[in-house]
């Protein structure tokens, strides 16, 4: 039994007991939480199937990033059940397996996955042509994933645009975000904030109900209301057009022109490199701390945490407290070898020395993160490598080699973990603020603004999007050969090393070739490690939207207006 | 596989001195112009390409490979075009997923119907099996339809799609078999001209003598031409596509609709569902970059057309170059306003198409010094010194103008 609920949880007593169905089977849930969280409880851990070789997926980062949760929500095709509240009544079923995702007899063809690089398709069934036609057919038949409805149906009702003019607008509401809000207000800007939640706060202790003390988030962004921040909370930031941010809020679609824009938008988390880090029981460290402190369950019995940090060491601590019978380390994340199992974690490899042990755990929780590098990539600004991770180039105030584009908090690579980076985030905003008004508080800038140093010539570590690596490679360092690279497309490492020796360099034929960065995560949880193992050079070209939109929610009621 | 059989995909080494042709672009028209060339003994072949091989339109392309055309002429050759395709996987020995998912024009207004009997006519003349369907048969083959604007029908055909990098690969993996050399992240500087007409290419790596050179840059065309003293009229224009999150099988065929603006969506093998609406506006000049303008356009009157679209989940948009031409047919063949200059640009939205079969008749031309019939019609000095391309780029607008 590995997840469970708490018994005598908090958590679950003030909930109303609901039943839903998924794959024809009745569960029950508590209304309100997490669909991927009341099937992990229901023992239901794989929420879905990979697009190549159908490997098992389960919840993982809960913030709606990943998509390894994907399934059909009320008909609605590959919706991620981490952001789904589950209630009374609701069908949801796995997708891209057959005949469920629990048991999907499609995996097979994991089996001779060795044999079956991601262009297989380019060299079988040539001849003869009557054949190649049928062969494509059957192609075409295992392709695709979620079930559109398809019959009579109500046109979608178009959605007014707000278009919006500010000195500074911070795109998301975070520690980070709000800090940078009330910097920017305090040095008389006037400020936005988008943040794509219902609610302000962001970051793991707020999500994980661990933000607790005085310099909560709720008080900060109590503070930035009072200070006049336009909080629009519910708002999605969906692109960077030429300096235009576009949004989409439940009614409307918002158009944002702002003299900066202080992107504060997180981090990711970054999966282990090693193969079999995509199993279900691989999870985020605030997913790990928020099932057991939001929602009272236990996700596993025997864990081993990956990594470093606090949100780990909380993790552990509530796990540990929780009643899950061993908790291993941390270990370094470099030390982590393989990770075991069927269709869940069953056990995971670490090497220290030359010694390697195995770990009989059906948890692994990981907690590395690096930048959400979205914006910053859309805006085309400059990154650079540090270790294994790319970070945006910036100055000490956050200002990236993008004029009106500056980063705060983990976005910056600069989490806020204590005062000296909550000042730097607020520093980010006030630098946003002078350059947007020209002004420091009420007395004007003496002559011109100092280019930032950011801005200065780049080396060849640093990179923009789009700008190919001219066969640079420098490979990340001991990768294993199946550690799996793209989720979205199951492209492990060694097919990315087997199109460089095809002579298939240039990044983004790597790209096109294996498709790796180009599933439905968007790259958000492939590109970091894509990056270090093709070059310092490599990043494709940043293709908006920022986020997955459902058609849908793009139609305007005006859409030939132009701002 | 990857497993190349290659000896070398891509030429890294030092900038070969002398060609007997250059090729600038590495998209499906310079590849299939050097596959062209190699299988009819030309030796000292070079592509030079900017970016890497396909990173211009081809790369950008949704790769619809239509028989069924408006005009008679356009049709002979679209044929013939697409017959190419579907010898290619073993002609190349590569499988670039030449399938006939099936494609329809599909019809709002009465006038539409009208005209296109006389189309659909004109098809069965020529051998071309299209169809025009009732309302009722339109949404019976795409469900996709129901419950938005209402049809007036539509002309369906047995047409394909192919994979457009498939494409690339197919012909650079074939080319690394021959003596062509292709060479990428090299940019054109300068075209050396002396009393013969052209002399050499000088690049960004250094100069390549050659009396030859072929403008396949397609959107990139007029900046190449004017550095060598060209003019043409074709002008280039974005278009932009967006990209869904896969799904099952769920849109019957490729769709194309020309009211009240043009607009098209389908299906790739994978279940990705592409689509755009175009912009009958969009400004002449290279821009690449994607608008939220091209998102909302195209979902509002997407979900109009095909209600169910409302559920897709758009993962990724992008723009890529049209270079369009004022009679909407592409550039082929020498140009008499410089000795050894070869145009192979203006496809107009049709390069993918046009560009393998018309790659072969301009080969012939190029080694022959005759020019095949078929290829007449593309004669790049056949405009008026003063003719423009229209900025709309809306062929059907323009074809339906001239036959009412």
């Amino acid at each position: 039994m590995p997840a469970h609920r708490i018994p005598g949880s908090p958590a679950v007593a003030p909930g109303r007991l609901v039943r839903f169905t998924f794959d024809g089977r009745e569960y029950e849930g508590v209304e309100g939480e997490p669909l991927a969280a009341s099937l992990l409880a229901a023992e239901r851990p794989i929420l879905s199937r990979s697009f190549r070789f159908h490997r098992p997926r389960g919840l993982m980062c809960s913030t709606g990033g990943c998509g390894w949760c994907e399934c059909e929500v009320d008909g609605v095709p590959s919706v991620r059940s981490c952001r789904v509240p589950v209630r009374e009544g609701l069908v949801a079923r796995g997708e891209h397996a057959w005949p469920s995702v629990e048991r999907d007899l499609l995996s097979l063809v994991g089996l001779a996955s060795r044999w079956i690089p991601p262009t297989f398709y380019h060299h079988r069934f040539l001849r003869p042509r009557r054949l190649r036609k049928r062969y494509l057919d059957v192609l075409r038949w295992f392709g695709g994933r979620g079930r559109l409805r398809v019959g009579d149906r109500a046109p979608s009702r178009g959605r007014p645009t707000r278009r919006l003019e500010t000195d500074v607008l911070v795109v998301g509401g975070g520690r980070a975000g709000l800090l940078a809000a009330l910097g920017a207000v305090d040095a008389g800007a006037r400020v936005v904030l988008l943040e794509a939640e219902r609610e302000v706060g962001g970051g793991w202790r707020v999500e994980t109900g661990t933000d607790r003390g005085p310099g909560t988030a709720a008080e900060l962004a109590a503070g930035a209301s009072a200070a006049g921040v336009e909080i629009l909370a519910g708002v999605a930031a969906i692109g960077w057009y030429d300096g235009m941010v576009a949004a989409i809020g439940d009614d409307r679609h918002l158009e944002i022109r702002a003299g900066a824009v202080v992107a504060a938008t997180g981090s990711y988390d970054r999966v282990p490199l090693v193969p079999g880090a995509d199993r279900p029981g691989v999870i985020a460290a605030r997913t790990v701390t928020a099932l057991i402190e939001r929602y009272g369950i236990l996700p596993g019995r025997q864990a081993l945490l990956v990594g470093a940090g606090q949100e780990l060491t909380t993790a552990g601590e509530r796990l540990a407290r929780a009643g899950a019978s061993t908790v291993v380390g941390p270990v370094p994340t470099a030390s982590l070898v393989s990770i075991r199992g069927g269709r869940r974690v069953s056990g995971a490899v670490t090497r220290h020395d030359r010694k390697r042990e195995r770990h009989a755990v059906d948890l692994v929780v990981c907690a590395d993160r690096s930048p959400n590098l979205d914006l910053v990539l859309a805006a085309g600004a400059t990154v650079e490598r540090r270790g294994d991770t790319l970070m945006p180039v910036s100055d000490a105030s956050g200002h990236t080699s993008i004029p009106s584009l500056f980063v705060a908090g983990s976005a910056a690579g600069r989490p806020i973990l204590g005062a000296g980076e909550a000042d730097i985030s607020r520093e980010a905003g006030r630098a946003a603020a002078v350059h947007a008004t020209g002004r420091i508080g009420q007395a004007e800038v003496a002559g011109p603004r100092q280019p930032s140093p950011a801005a200065a010539a780049s080396t060849s570590e640093r990179a923009r999007p789009g700008t190919s690596g001219n066969g640079h490679v420098r490979p990340m360092r001991d990768v294993a050969r199946g550690a799996m690279v793209c989720f979205c497309e199951d492209v492990r490492a060694w097919e990315i090393g087997a199109e460089q020796g095809a002579g298939y360099e240039d990044p983004e034929l790597i790209k096109r070739r294996t498709g790796a960065l180009t599933g439905p995560c968007q790259g958000k949880y492939c590109l970091q490690s894509f990056a270090c193992l093709v070059g310092a050079g490599a990043i494709p070209t940043a293709r908006p939207p920022l986020r997955p939109v459902r058609l849908g929610d793009l139609v305007a009621s005006d859409p030939e207006g132009r701002a | 596989m990857a497993r190349s059989r290659a000896g070398r995909l891509l030429e890294t080494g030092a900038l070969p001195r002398t060609a007997e042709v250059v090729i600038v672009g590495a998209g499906v028209a310079g590849l299939a112009f050097a596959r062209e060339l190699a299988a009819r003994g030309v030796r000292h072949v070079v592509i030079v390409e900017r970016e890497y091989p396909g990173s211009g339109a081809t790369g950008r392309n949704v790769a619809r490979i239509r028989a069924m055309q408006l005009t008679e002429d356009l049709t002979h050759v679209a044929r013939a075009c697409q017959a190419k395709y579907d010898r290619m996987a073993e002609e190349l020995g590569f499988n670039v997923l030449f399938y006939r998912l099936g494609y329809a024009w599909v019809l709002y207004d009465a006038d539409e119907v009208e005209r296109m009997r006389s189309i659909v006519e004109m098809h069965h003349r020529i051998g071309v099996a299209s169809r025009l369907l009732s309302p009722d048969e339109t949404l019976r083959r795409l469900p996709i339809l129901r419950g938005g604007e209402p049809v007036a029908g539509a002309v369906l055909n047995d047409d394909a799609i192919v994979h457009h990098d498939a494409v690339v690969w197919a012909h650079l993996e074939h080319l690394a078999r021959t003596s062509v050399r292709v060479v990428p992240n090299t940019a054109v500087h300068g075209i050396v001209r002396d009393e013969h007409g052209v002399a050499g290419i000088d690049t960004d790596r250094g100069r390549i003598a050659t009396r030859a050179v072929l403008n396949a840059t397609d959107g990139w065309s007029t900046e190449l031409n004017a550095m060598a003293g060209v003019t043409a009229p074709n002008r280039p224009h974005r278009r932009e596509v967006l990209v869904t999150a896969p799904l099952r099988l769920s849109i019957e065929a490729a769709v194309t609709f020309y009211r009240p603006t043009e607009g098209w969506f389908n299906q790739t093998l994978r279940g990705e569902v592409v689509m755009g609406v175009v912009d009958p506006n969009e400004p002449a000049g290279v821009e690449q970059r994607s608008s939220w303008a091209f998102l909302r356009r195209t979902a509002t009157l997407m979900t109009q057309k095909a209600p169910a679209l409302a559920d897709v989940a758009v993962i990724r948009q992008w723009g890529g170059m049209y270079d369009i031409s004022p009679d909407h047919l592409p550039l082929v063949g020498p140009t008499r306003q410089l000795d050894g200059w070869w145009q192979a640009n203006g496809w107009s939205g049709r390069g993918m198409l046009l560009a393998p079969y018309l790659a072969e008749l301009l080969a012939e031309r190029f080694v022959t010094g005759t020019t095949p019939e078929r290829l007449a019609a593309f004669d790049p000095d056949r405009f008026a010194p003063d003719e423009a391309s229209e900025t709309s780029g809306d062929y059907y607008a323009r074809y339906a103008r001239r036959s009412d």
